[in-house]
């Protein structure tokens, strides 16, 4: 799967390549306003990056031009501004998702795990992973055809640890995924540990693998 | 206090009262003076004509002894009498009890003795002319004199009212414009034309005074919010890294520590940056909208999110609402206030604590349980408690003042039976 990250600044685009190559994704950069659409003539891509504040032009902008092609990759705004305006306007446009700087890359893999499911599996939202099945719309979960009552939060992580298979994810930024800004108010996250033995205690119940595990006390991973 | 024409006023009206006070004495002198001198001449006239007339008459020795007699009897402030020799002019000033009209008690008389030769025999004539008494004399002039002085007060008075009326009311309108200037809503302020060089001074210097003033306010706001997005970037590579430096292998629990210790600290950094930009942004007024919200509803559905931070510490929470009622504000400052009051209440709470909401159609209360009172001077103020907390931002709850401030409303904080209480009160 592809996705092209349209950032100015090369640091961060290296960064999220880094983060998101390997898995199943093929990242592609472009830095400005020009070069991004001479990329979007060219090739197709299942979901777009797009830093708003661009050299060349304005990134909005950039999104109609997307929206006209009448494509099915999603588009995810990363900007720096955290205006109410441009996330509502972005959104109007047909972005999938906003995001303002700075987040966790674990989160942004999450989202682009999400849109591209969304956008590109439409008539297939069922997630399948050895004996673990996991319908997104309707939000349940199956372990060898038994259903597994989570709830909203575990089910949030789940999703979120498939989002970033084979990845160290923080406990900073299990955090911040659940409770948005609030989290960063306060420091003891003892609450995403809670919930992350919840969520594990119910798959090890269910039969599942052992795929959750702990790094040290710091982090998490979903290994497979 | 004093308005300042009337204290010049004051001074005035004190020198006028002085002088006038001190002319008593010397127009009495003068007008005394003239008077004796008027009088000395009018005796002297008097006694030359008589020794004149007498002169010329010449009479026998008989017929003058009979008229003198004559003369004493009618005349009684005249004396014409013999005298041993001729002697040189004198004169006097007595006061003396008047011998026919008692009742008018003591009468003041100018006198002059003077020596002529009649038939070869010296005379002596004494002349006396009443003259007005001394404190008669003053009493006139005092009568006046403060009746002029009580013209000149009311004089005074009337001028200084007419005059602060007119001549400073451009200086009362500038004031006026001075009082209703706020640096949070900065309106350019102009001062009328005066044409009065001091109050054109004044003004100048105030517009230019007032203009620096909104826009380095202009200048500092926004440097803050330059300055905050600016940090955006470099905070999202460093949060970036140490995500990437998370996946690295292989892996040791010291270095996990390490990227641990380091996402709290910038997770700091990036809260104090976003309430800085959060600030700024309220100053700036980016906040315009507004609906009309529920706030018991929005407060019932909001403490569920809390949920985790709740459990964390096992606070209760208490919500003591009554009444049901709308506020007209913009959603999102609204949400922000509730949470900064609610976080503020959570991490300074002892575990085990409890935390009471009351809400009424005037006012929201919130306590939390604690040991002792804060200090209120620097409360509201930014960075006014960052010290006492190693998570807390310090700006927290000089967001809530500005959001106060936006609304009108009022914050408040009391420490009370073992509570910290933050109200907020709207109506």
């Amino acid at each position: 799967m592809k996705v092209l990250i349209i950032e100015d600044e090369l640091q961060l685009a290296q960064s999220v390549i880094g983060y998101l190559s390997g898995e199943s994704y093929v990242c592609e950069h472009a830095a400005t306003y020009q070069q991004a659409m001479e990329k979007l003539s060219i090739y197709e891509y299942q979901c777009i990056l797009l830093d708003l504040m661009l050299p060349g032009g304005n990134g909005l902008q950039l999104l109609e031009e997307i929206k006209k092609r009448q494509q099915q990759e999603g588009v995810i705004i990363i900007s720096a501004k955290d205006s109410y305006d441009d996330k509502i306007k972005g959104l109007q446009i047909g972005a999938d998702d906003y995001l303002a700087k700075p987040f966790h890359l674990p989160e942004l893999a999450a989202r682009v795990y999400s849109v591209i499911r969304r956008r590109s599996f439409q008539n297939n939202n069922i997630l399948q992973q050895e004996e673990l099945q996991i319908d997104l719309l309707a939000k349940t979960v199956h372990i060898h055809d038994k259903p597994v009552l989570l709830t909203r939060k575990e089910f949030d992580l789940l999703i979120y640890f498939l989002g970033n298979k084979n990845r160290v994810i923080s406990k900073n930024a299990l955090a911040e995924h659940l409770s948005g800004d609030i989290a960063d108010m306060l420091d003891n996250h003892s609450f995403v540990y809670a919930h992350i033995k919840n969520l594990k205690r119910k798959l090890h119940e269910a039969g599942c693998g052992n795929y959750l595990k702990t790094v040290y006390a710091t982090g998490y991973k979903w290994e497979v | 206090m004093s308005k300042l024409l009337n204290k010049s006023l004051k001074i005035f009206i004190l020198y006028a009262g002085i002088v006038l006070a001190g002319s008593i004495p010397a127009y009495y002198v003068i007008v005394d003076l003239i008077w004796e001198h008027e009088l000395k001449e009018h005796n002297l006239i008097v006694s030359e004509t008589i020794k004149q007339n007498l002169q010329s008459l010449s009479l026998s020795d008989e017929e003058l002894a009979a008229s003198v007699a004559l003369w004493n009897k009618l005349r009684p402030e005249t004396q014409l009498q013999p005298a041993a020799s001729l002697l040189p002019d004198s004169t006097y000033n007595i006061y003396r009890k008047n011998k026919y009209i008692p009742t008018k008690g003591k009468d003041r008389f100018q006198g002059l003795i003077t020596y002529f030769s009649i038939n070869g025999k010296p005379f002596r004539l004494t002349l006396e002319t009443n003259m007005e008494e001394s404190h008669e004399t003053i009493m006139a002039i005092a009568v006046v004199t403060v009746m002029f002085f009580l013209i000149l007060l009311g004089g005074f008075i009337f001028i200084n009212r007419r005059i602060s009326a007119r001549l400073w009311r451009p200086f009362y309108n500038s004031l006026e414009k001075i009082q209703s200037f706020n640096l949070h809503k900065p309106q350019e302020i102009h001062f009328d034309h005066t044409g009065i060089a001091e109050f054109e001074t004044l003004h100048h210097h105030l517009h230019k005074l007032i203009t620096g003033n909104i826009a380095s306010y202009q200048q500092q706001k926004e440097f803050i919010q330059h300055a905050s997005h600016e940090l955006q970037t470099p905070l999202s590579v460093i949060k970036f890294k140490l995500d990437l430096l998370h996946q690295s292998k292989p892996m040791t629990e010291e270095q996990s520590d390490i990227i641990d210790q380091a996402h709290q600290a910038l997770a700091k950094v990036t809260r104090v940056n976003k309430n800085l930009l959060l600030l700024a942004k309220i100053e700036n007024s980016q906040f315009p909208e507004k609906e009309r919200i529920d706030l018991p509803v929005l407060i019932e559905h909001y403490v569920p999110f809390l949920q985790d931070f709740l459990d964390d510490k096992q606070l209760q929470v208490q919500l003591n609402i009554t009444g049901s009622f709308q506020l007209s504000v913009n959603k999102t400052l609204l949400e922000i206030l509730l949470t900064n009051l609610f976080m503020n209440a959570i991490r300074y709470s002892e575990p085990g604590g409890i935390i009471q909401v009351s809400l009424d159609e005037r006012r929201l209360v919130m306590a939390n349980t604690g040991n002792e009172a804060l200090d209120t001077d620097h409360l509201f103020r930014r960075f006014g408690l960052s010290a006492r907390h190693p998570t807390g931002t310090g700006l927290g709850l000089a967001i809530i003042h500005e959001i106060c401030q936006l609304y009108g409303w009022q914050e408040h904080y009391r420490f009370e039976n073992g509570f910290h209480l933050f109200s907020i009160q709207w109506a």
